[in-house]
């Protein structure tokens, strides 16, 4: 393995970070799936780097599994927003407080 | 189970004597309400039966030597044993008799005194109730059992007081009888239980029976009988509790005749004598149960020597007479004191019954006005409630004569002189009590116009009163030959008890000192409201503050009134309602306000926002897992 696990590891964490920033601070329901979807590849990098660090075969089926979710989990979540979208009008998640 | 010689006719009557009346209340109240003259007939019938069959009883078991007692098991409940049915001793067919043979008389009666009133077929099921429950509390075996009917009679008694429920007075009255009798109830049944907790048993039998005082500590047992007393006092109304029973003349006439001058109120009487040896183990509780019933008798006369309502003299009179019976008893004149009941329950019910006619026929309660609108017209009731008079007064030959001396004389054995001497008083108080409402209703000081009506409504009023006047000959013929029959019913209550009982001797010195304080009383009566040109005005109103201190019953009501304002209304009362308001309603108020203000404090977390969110769950998924890694 040329990479260094530790690398493969800094590289996951930073690109967590960056999903997780634009899932918290971005005032879009796009930008926030966005984010979303990258946190999740910041897991699969991991997993795969650990496949590859301990030769198991596990963590890439692993990240076959989590390419098949989030596949479905966007086009869920886009059908959703597009919903929300033609009701409402507007994407800023600050709009959708009906709850409150 | 059959304890002892019950056999099947005996059985059988006794079934006929106490759950005929109960069957004819039934029938009258789901079938026979809208028709009165089938609800009385039903009533009259049952009750007839009832007093054929309890002649019969006390004919087969004239000579009876041991009680009978038949019982089935009703509850079982671990060592709790309670069984129901009959006993059978003297006492028992005696007061079986008594009370039948009233019920009888006075249902006849009713026909006449209530017909018209709205309520008639009601009124037949009430007496028909009463019935039931009294004699069933009179052969009841075990205390259980009769404090059971002790409360049914207590319920006929409330019923038949408010029979007249429009009127505001009369629903008054039975409240206050109801609740003042409950007053002692309560005593009565924790009572009850310090027998059961320290006896075990609640059999009359095994309660008169040698083994209670061995197995009861003597503190206990006399708490026990005080407390037992305490439910005397309420039912028989004697002194702390003795002004319901004025107020009880409220109701219809028959009523007072029958439940609270003959048989109901002298439930008590007959419960004390019922439990005579048990009573007799503690001598100190038989001591303050002698001067109870001293107060209550003297009390009471006094008061009915002011009271211008007919029907409250008697009442007082009841009162007074009951007293006396409970003197005798707690003096140990068992036979006395069951003699006197029996009198006392034939000439009381006569004199009500009496007062009735004239209070139906003149429409008013007050002695004068009965007297001013021609009362004495009225002979042949007039002559009943003078051999009625006489009777309570002590006068010979009649039965009230024989049964007082007994009961003078018994106090007479006394050490103490002083219970003889409260005895004398009340002999002389009777006396003057009694004629002086003779001679205000024979000889008023004017006459006014017969104004009796005409026509069909006078013409029924005579059919009535007709109608009315055979129980009064019935009961003033047993008035007059029940003091003969003195020694056969000695023989025949006397067989048991005479260990305890003090024997009573012949003739006693008291009989000429009361004869002769009678005779004075009825002179001094006779001087103040009798003779021509009298100013019918009593040596007692006269006297202004034992006027007002007689007429208001010794303040034992403005007493009661002053406690329950202040110590009920204002003390307790008050204090509950405090607490319900303060601490319960505050502590409750205080519980939803808190929530309310705590929510209002953390809303502000709630922003609506799903990023906010977001951002906590990572804080919190930093913060686990920075807890994890170090």
């Amino acid at each position: 393995m040329i990479v260094p696990f530790g690398h493969v590891l800094l590289l996951a964490g930073v690109l967590f970070m960056l999903g997780m920033v634009c899932a918290v601070a971005r005032r879009n329901l796009v930008m926030i799936l966005l984010g979303v979807e990258i946190m999740l590849n910041a897991a699969t990098i991991v997993f795969i780097g650990a496949s590859l660090r301990w030769q198991e075969m596990e963590g890439q089926v692993f990240v076959l599994f989590i390419f098949a979710v989030a596949a479905a989990e966007v086009s869920v979540g886009l059908a959703l927003i597009i919903s929300v979208y033609r009701r409402t009008g507007s994407v800023d998640p600050n709009n959708y407080n009906l709850l409150k | 189970m059959i304890d002892s010689g019950f056999v099947l006719p005996t059985l059988a009557l006794v079934i006929f004597v106490t759950v005929l009346p109960a069957a004819a209340f039934v029938a009258i109240m789901i079938f026979l309400r809208p028709y009165p003259r089938w609800a009385a007939g039903a009533s009259i019938t049952a009750i007839s039966v009832s007093l054929v069959s309890a002649f019969w009883l006390i004919f087969r078991h004239w000579h009876i030597e041991v009680p009978i007692q038949y019982t089935v098991r009703w509850v079982v409940s671990g060592d709790l044993y309670i069984p129901f049915g009959f006993l059978l001793d003297p006492v028992s067919l005696l007061m079986l008799i008594v009370v039948v043979a009233i019920c009888f008389l006075v249902q006849v009666y009713s026909i006449g005194y209530m017909s018209g009133d709205p309520g008639f077929s009601r009124y037949y099921a009430f007496m028909s109730l009463f019935a039931w429950a009294m004699t069933s509390l009179t052969v009841s075996p075990t205390l259980i059992q009769l404090y059971i009917f002790w409360e049914l009679v207590g319920l006929a008694s409330y019923l038949l007081i408010g029979f007249w429920y429009e009127k505001f007075s009369a629903s008054e009255a039975g409240k206050k009888a109801f609740v003042m009798t409950r007053f002692g109830d309560v005593a009565f049944f924790l009572g009850l239980l310090l027998v059961l907790l320290h006896f075990g048993n609640l059999n009359i039998l095994d309660l008169n029976g040698p083994g209670v005082a061995e197995q009861m500590a003597p503190g206990i047992l006399t708490l026990s009988v005080l407390l037992i007393f305490g439910g005397i006092v309420g039912k028989s109304a004697q002194f702390p509790l003795l002004t319901w029973l004025p107020d009880a003349m409220e109701g219809p006439t028959p009523v007072s005749a029958l439940l609270h001058s003959a048989t109901m109120v002298a439930a008590g009487v007959y419960l004390f004598a019922r439990m005579f040896p048990f009573f007799s183990h503690s001598s100190i509780a038989m001591s303050v149960i002698l001067a109870i019933g001293t107060i209550s008798m003297l009390a009471a006369s006094t008061m009915a020597m002011v009271s211008r309502d007919i029907k409250r003299v008697w009442a007082y009179s009841t009162i007074s007479q009951l007293g006396y019976m409970i003197m005798a008893l707690a003096a140990g004149g068992y036979f006395a004191g069951v003699f006197h009941l029996t009198t006392h329950a034939g000439f009381k019910a006569l004199l009500f019954l009496c007062s009735g006619v004239f209070i139906h026929h003149c429409n008013t309660n007050d002695m004068y006005e009965i007297g001013q609108r021609g009362g004495r017209r009225l002979v042949a009731p007039l002559i009943c409630m003078i051999i009625g008079a006489a009777a309570l007064t002590g006068l010979p030959p009649l039965s009230g004569f024989y049964s007082k001396e007994l009961i003078l004389g018994v106090l007479a054995d006394r050490h103490n002189a002083i219970w003889v001497a409260a005895g004398l008083l009340g002999v002389f108080l009777t006396g003057y009590y009694t004629f002086r409402l003779i001679f205000i209703i024979l000889f008023p000081a004017s006459i006014s116009e017969d104004h009796s009506g005409h026509g069909q409504d006078a013409h029924d009023n005579r059919l009535n009163e007709r109608l009315m006047v055979w129980p009064l000959v019935v009961l003033a013929a047993i008035t007059l030959v029940l003091g003969f029959f003195e020694r056969p019913l000695e023989h025949f209550i006397g067989l048991r008890h005479t260990a305890d009982a003090v024997p009573t001797s012949g003739l006693h010195w008291t009989l000429y000192i009361s004869l002769g304080l009678a005779a004075a009383s009825v002179g001094l009566a006779w001087m103040e409201f009798g003779r021509r040109g009298a100013a019918q005005i009593g040596f007692v109103e006269r006297i202004p503050v034992l006027n007002a201190f007689f007429s208001e019953r010794w303040y034992i009501d403005r007493f009661y009134r002053f406690l329950l304002d202040r110590v009920v209304y204002n003390g307790i009362a008050a204090l509950c309602a405090k607490n319900d308001e303060k601490v319960i309603d505050g502590s409750i108020d205080g519980f939803g306000r808190g929530t309310a203000r705590t929510g209002r404090l953390i809303a502000w977390l709630h922003t609506g926002m799903v990023q906010y969110r977001l951002l906590i769950i990572f804080a919190v998924m930093v913060l686990l897992g920075m807890y994890v890694a170090f």
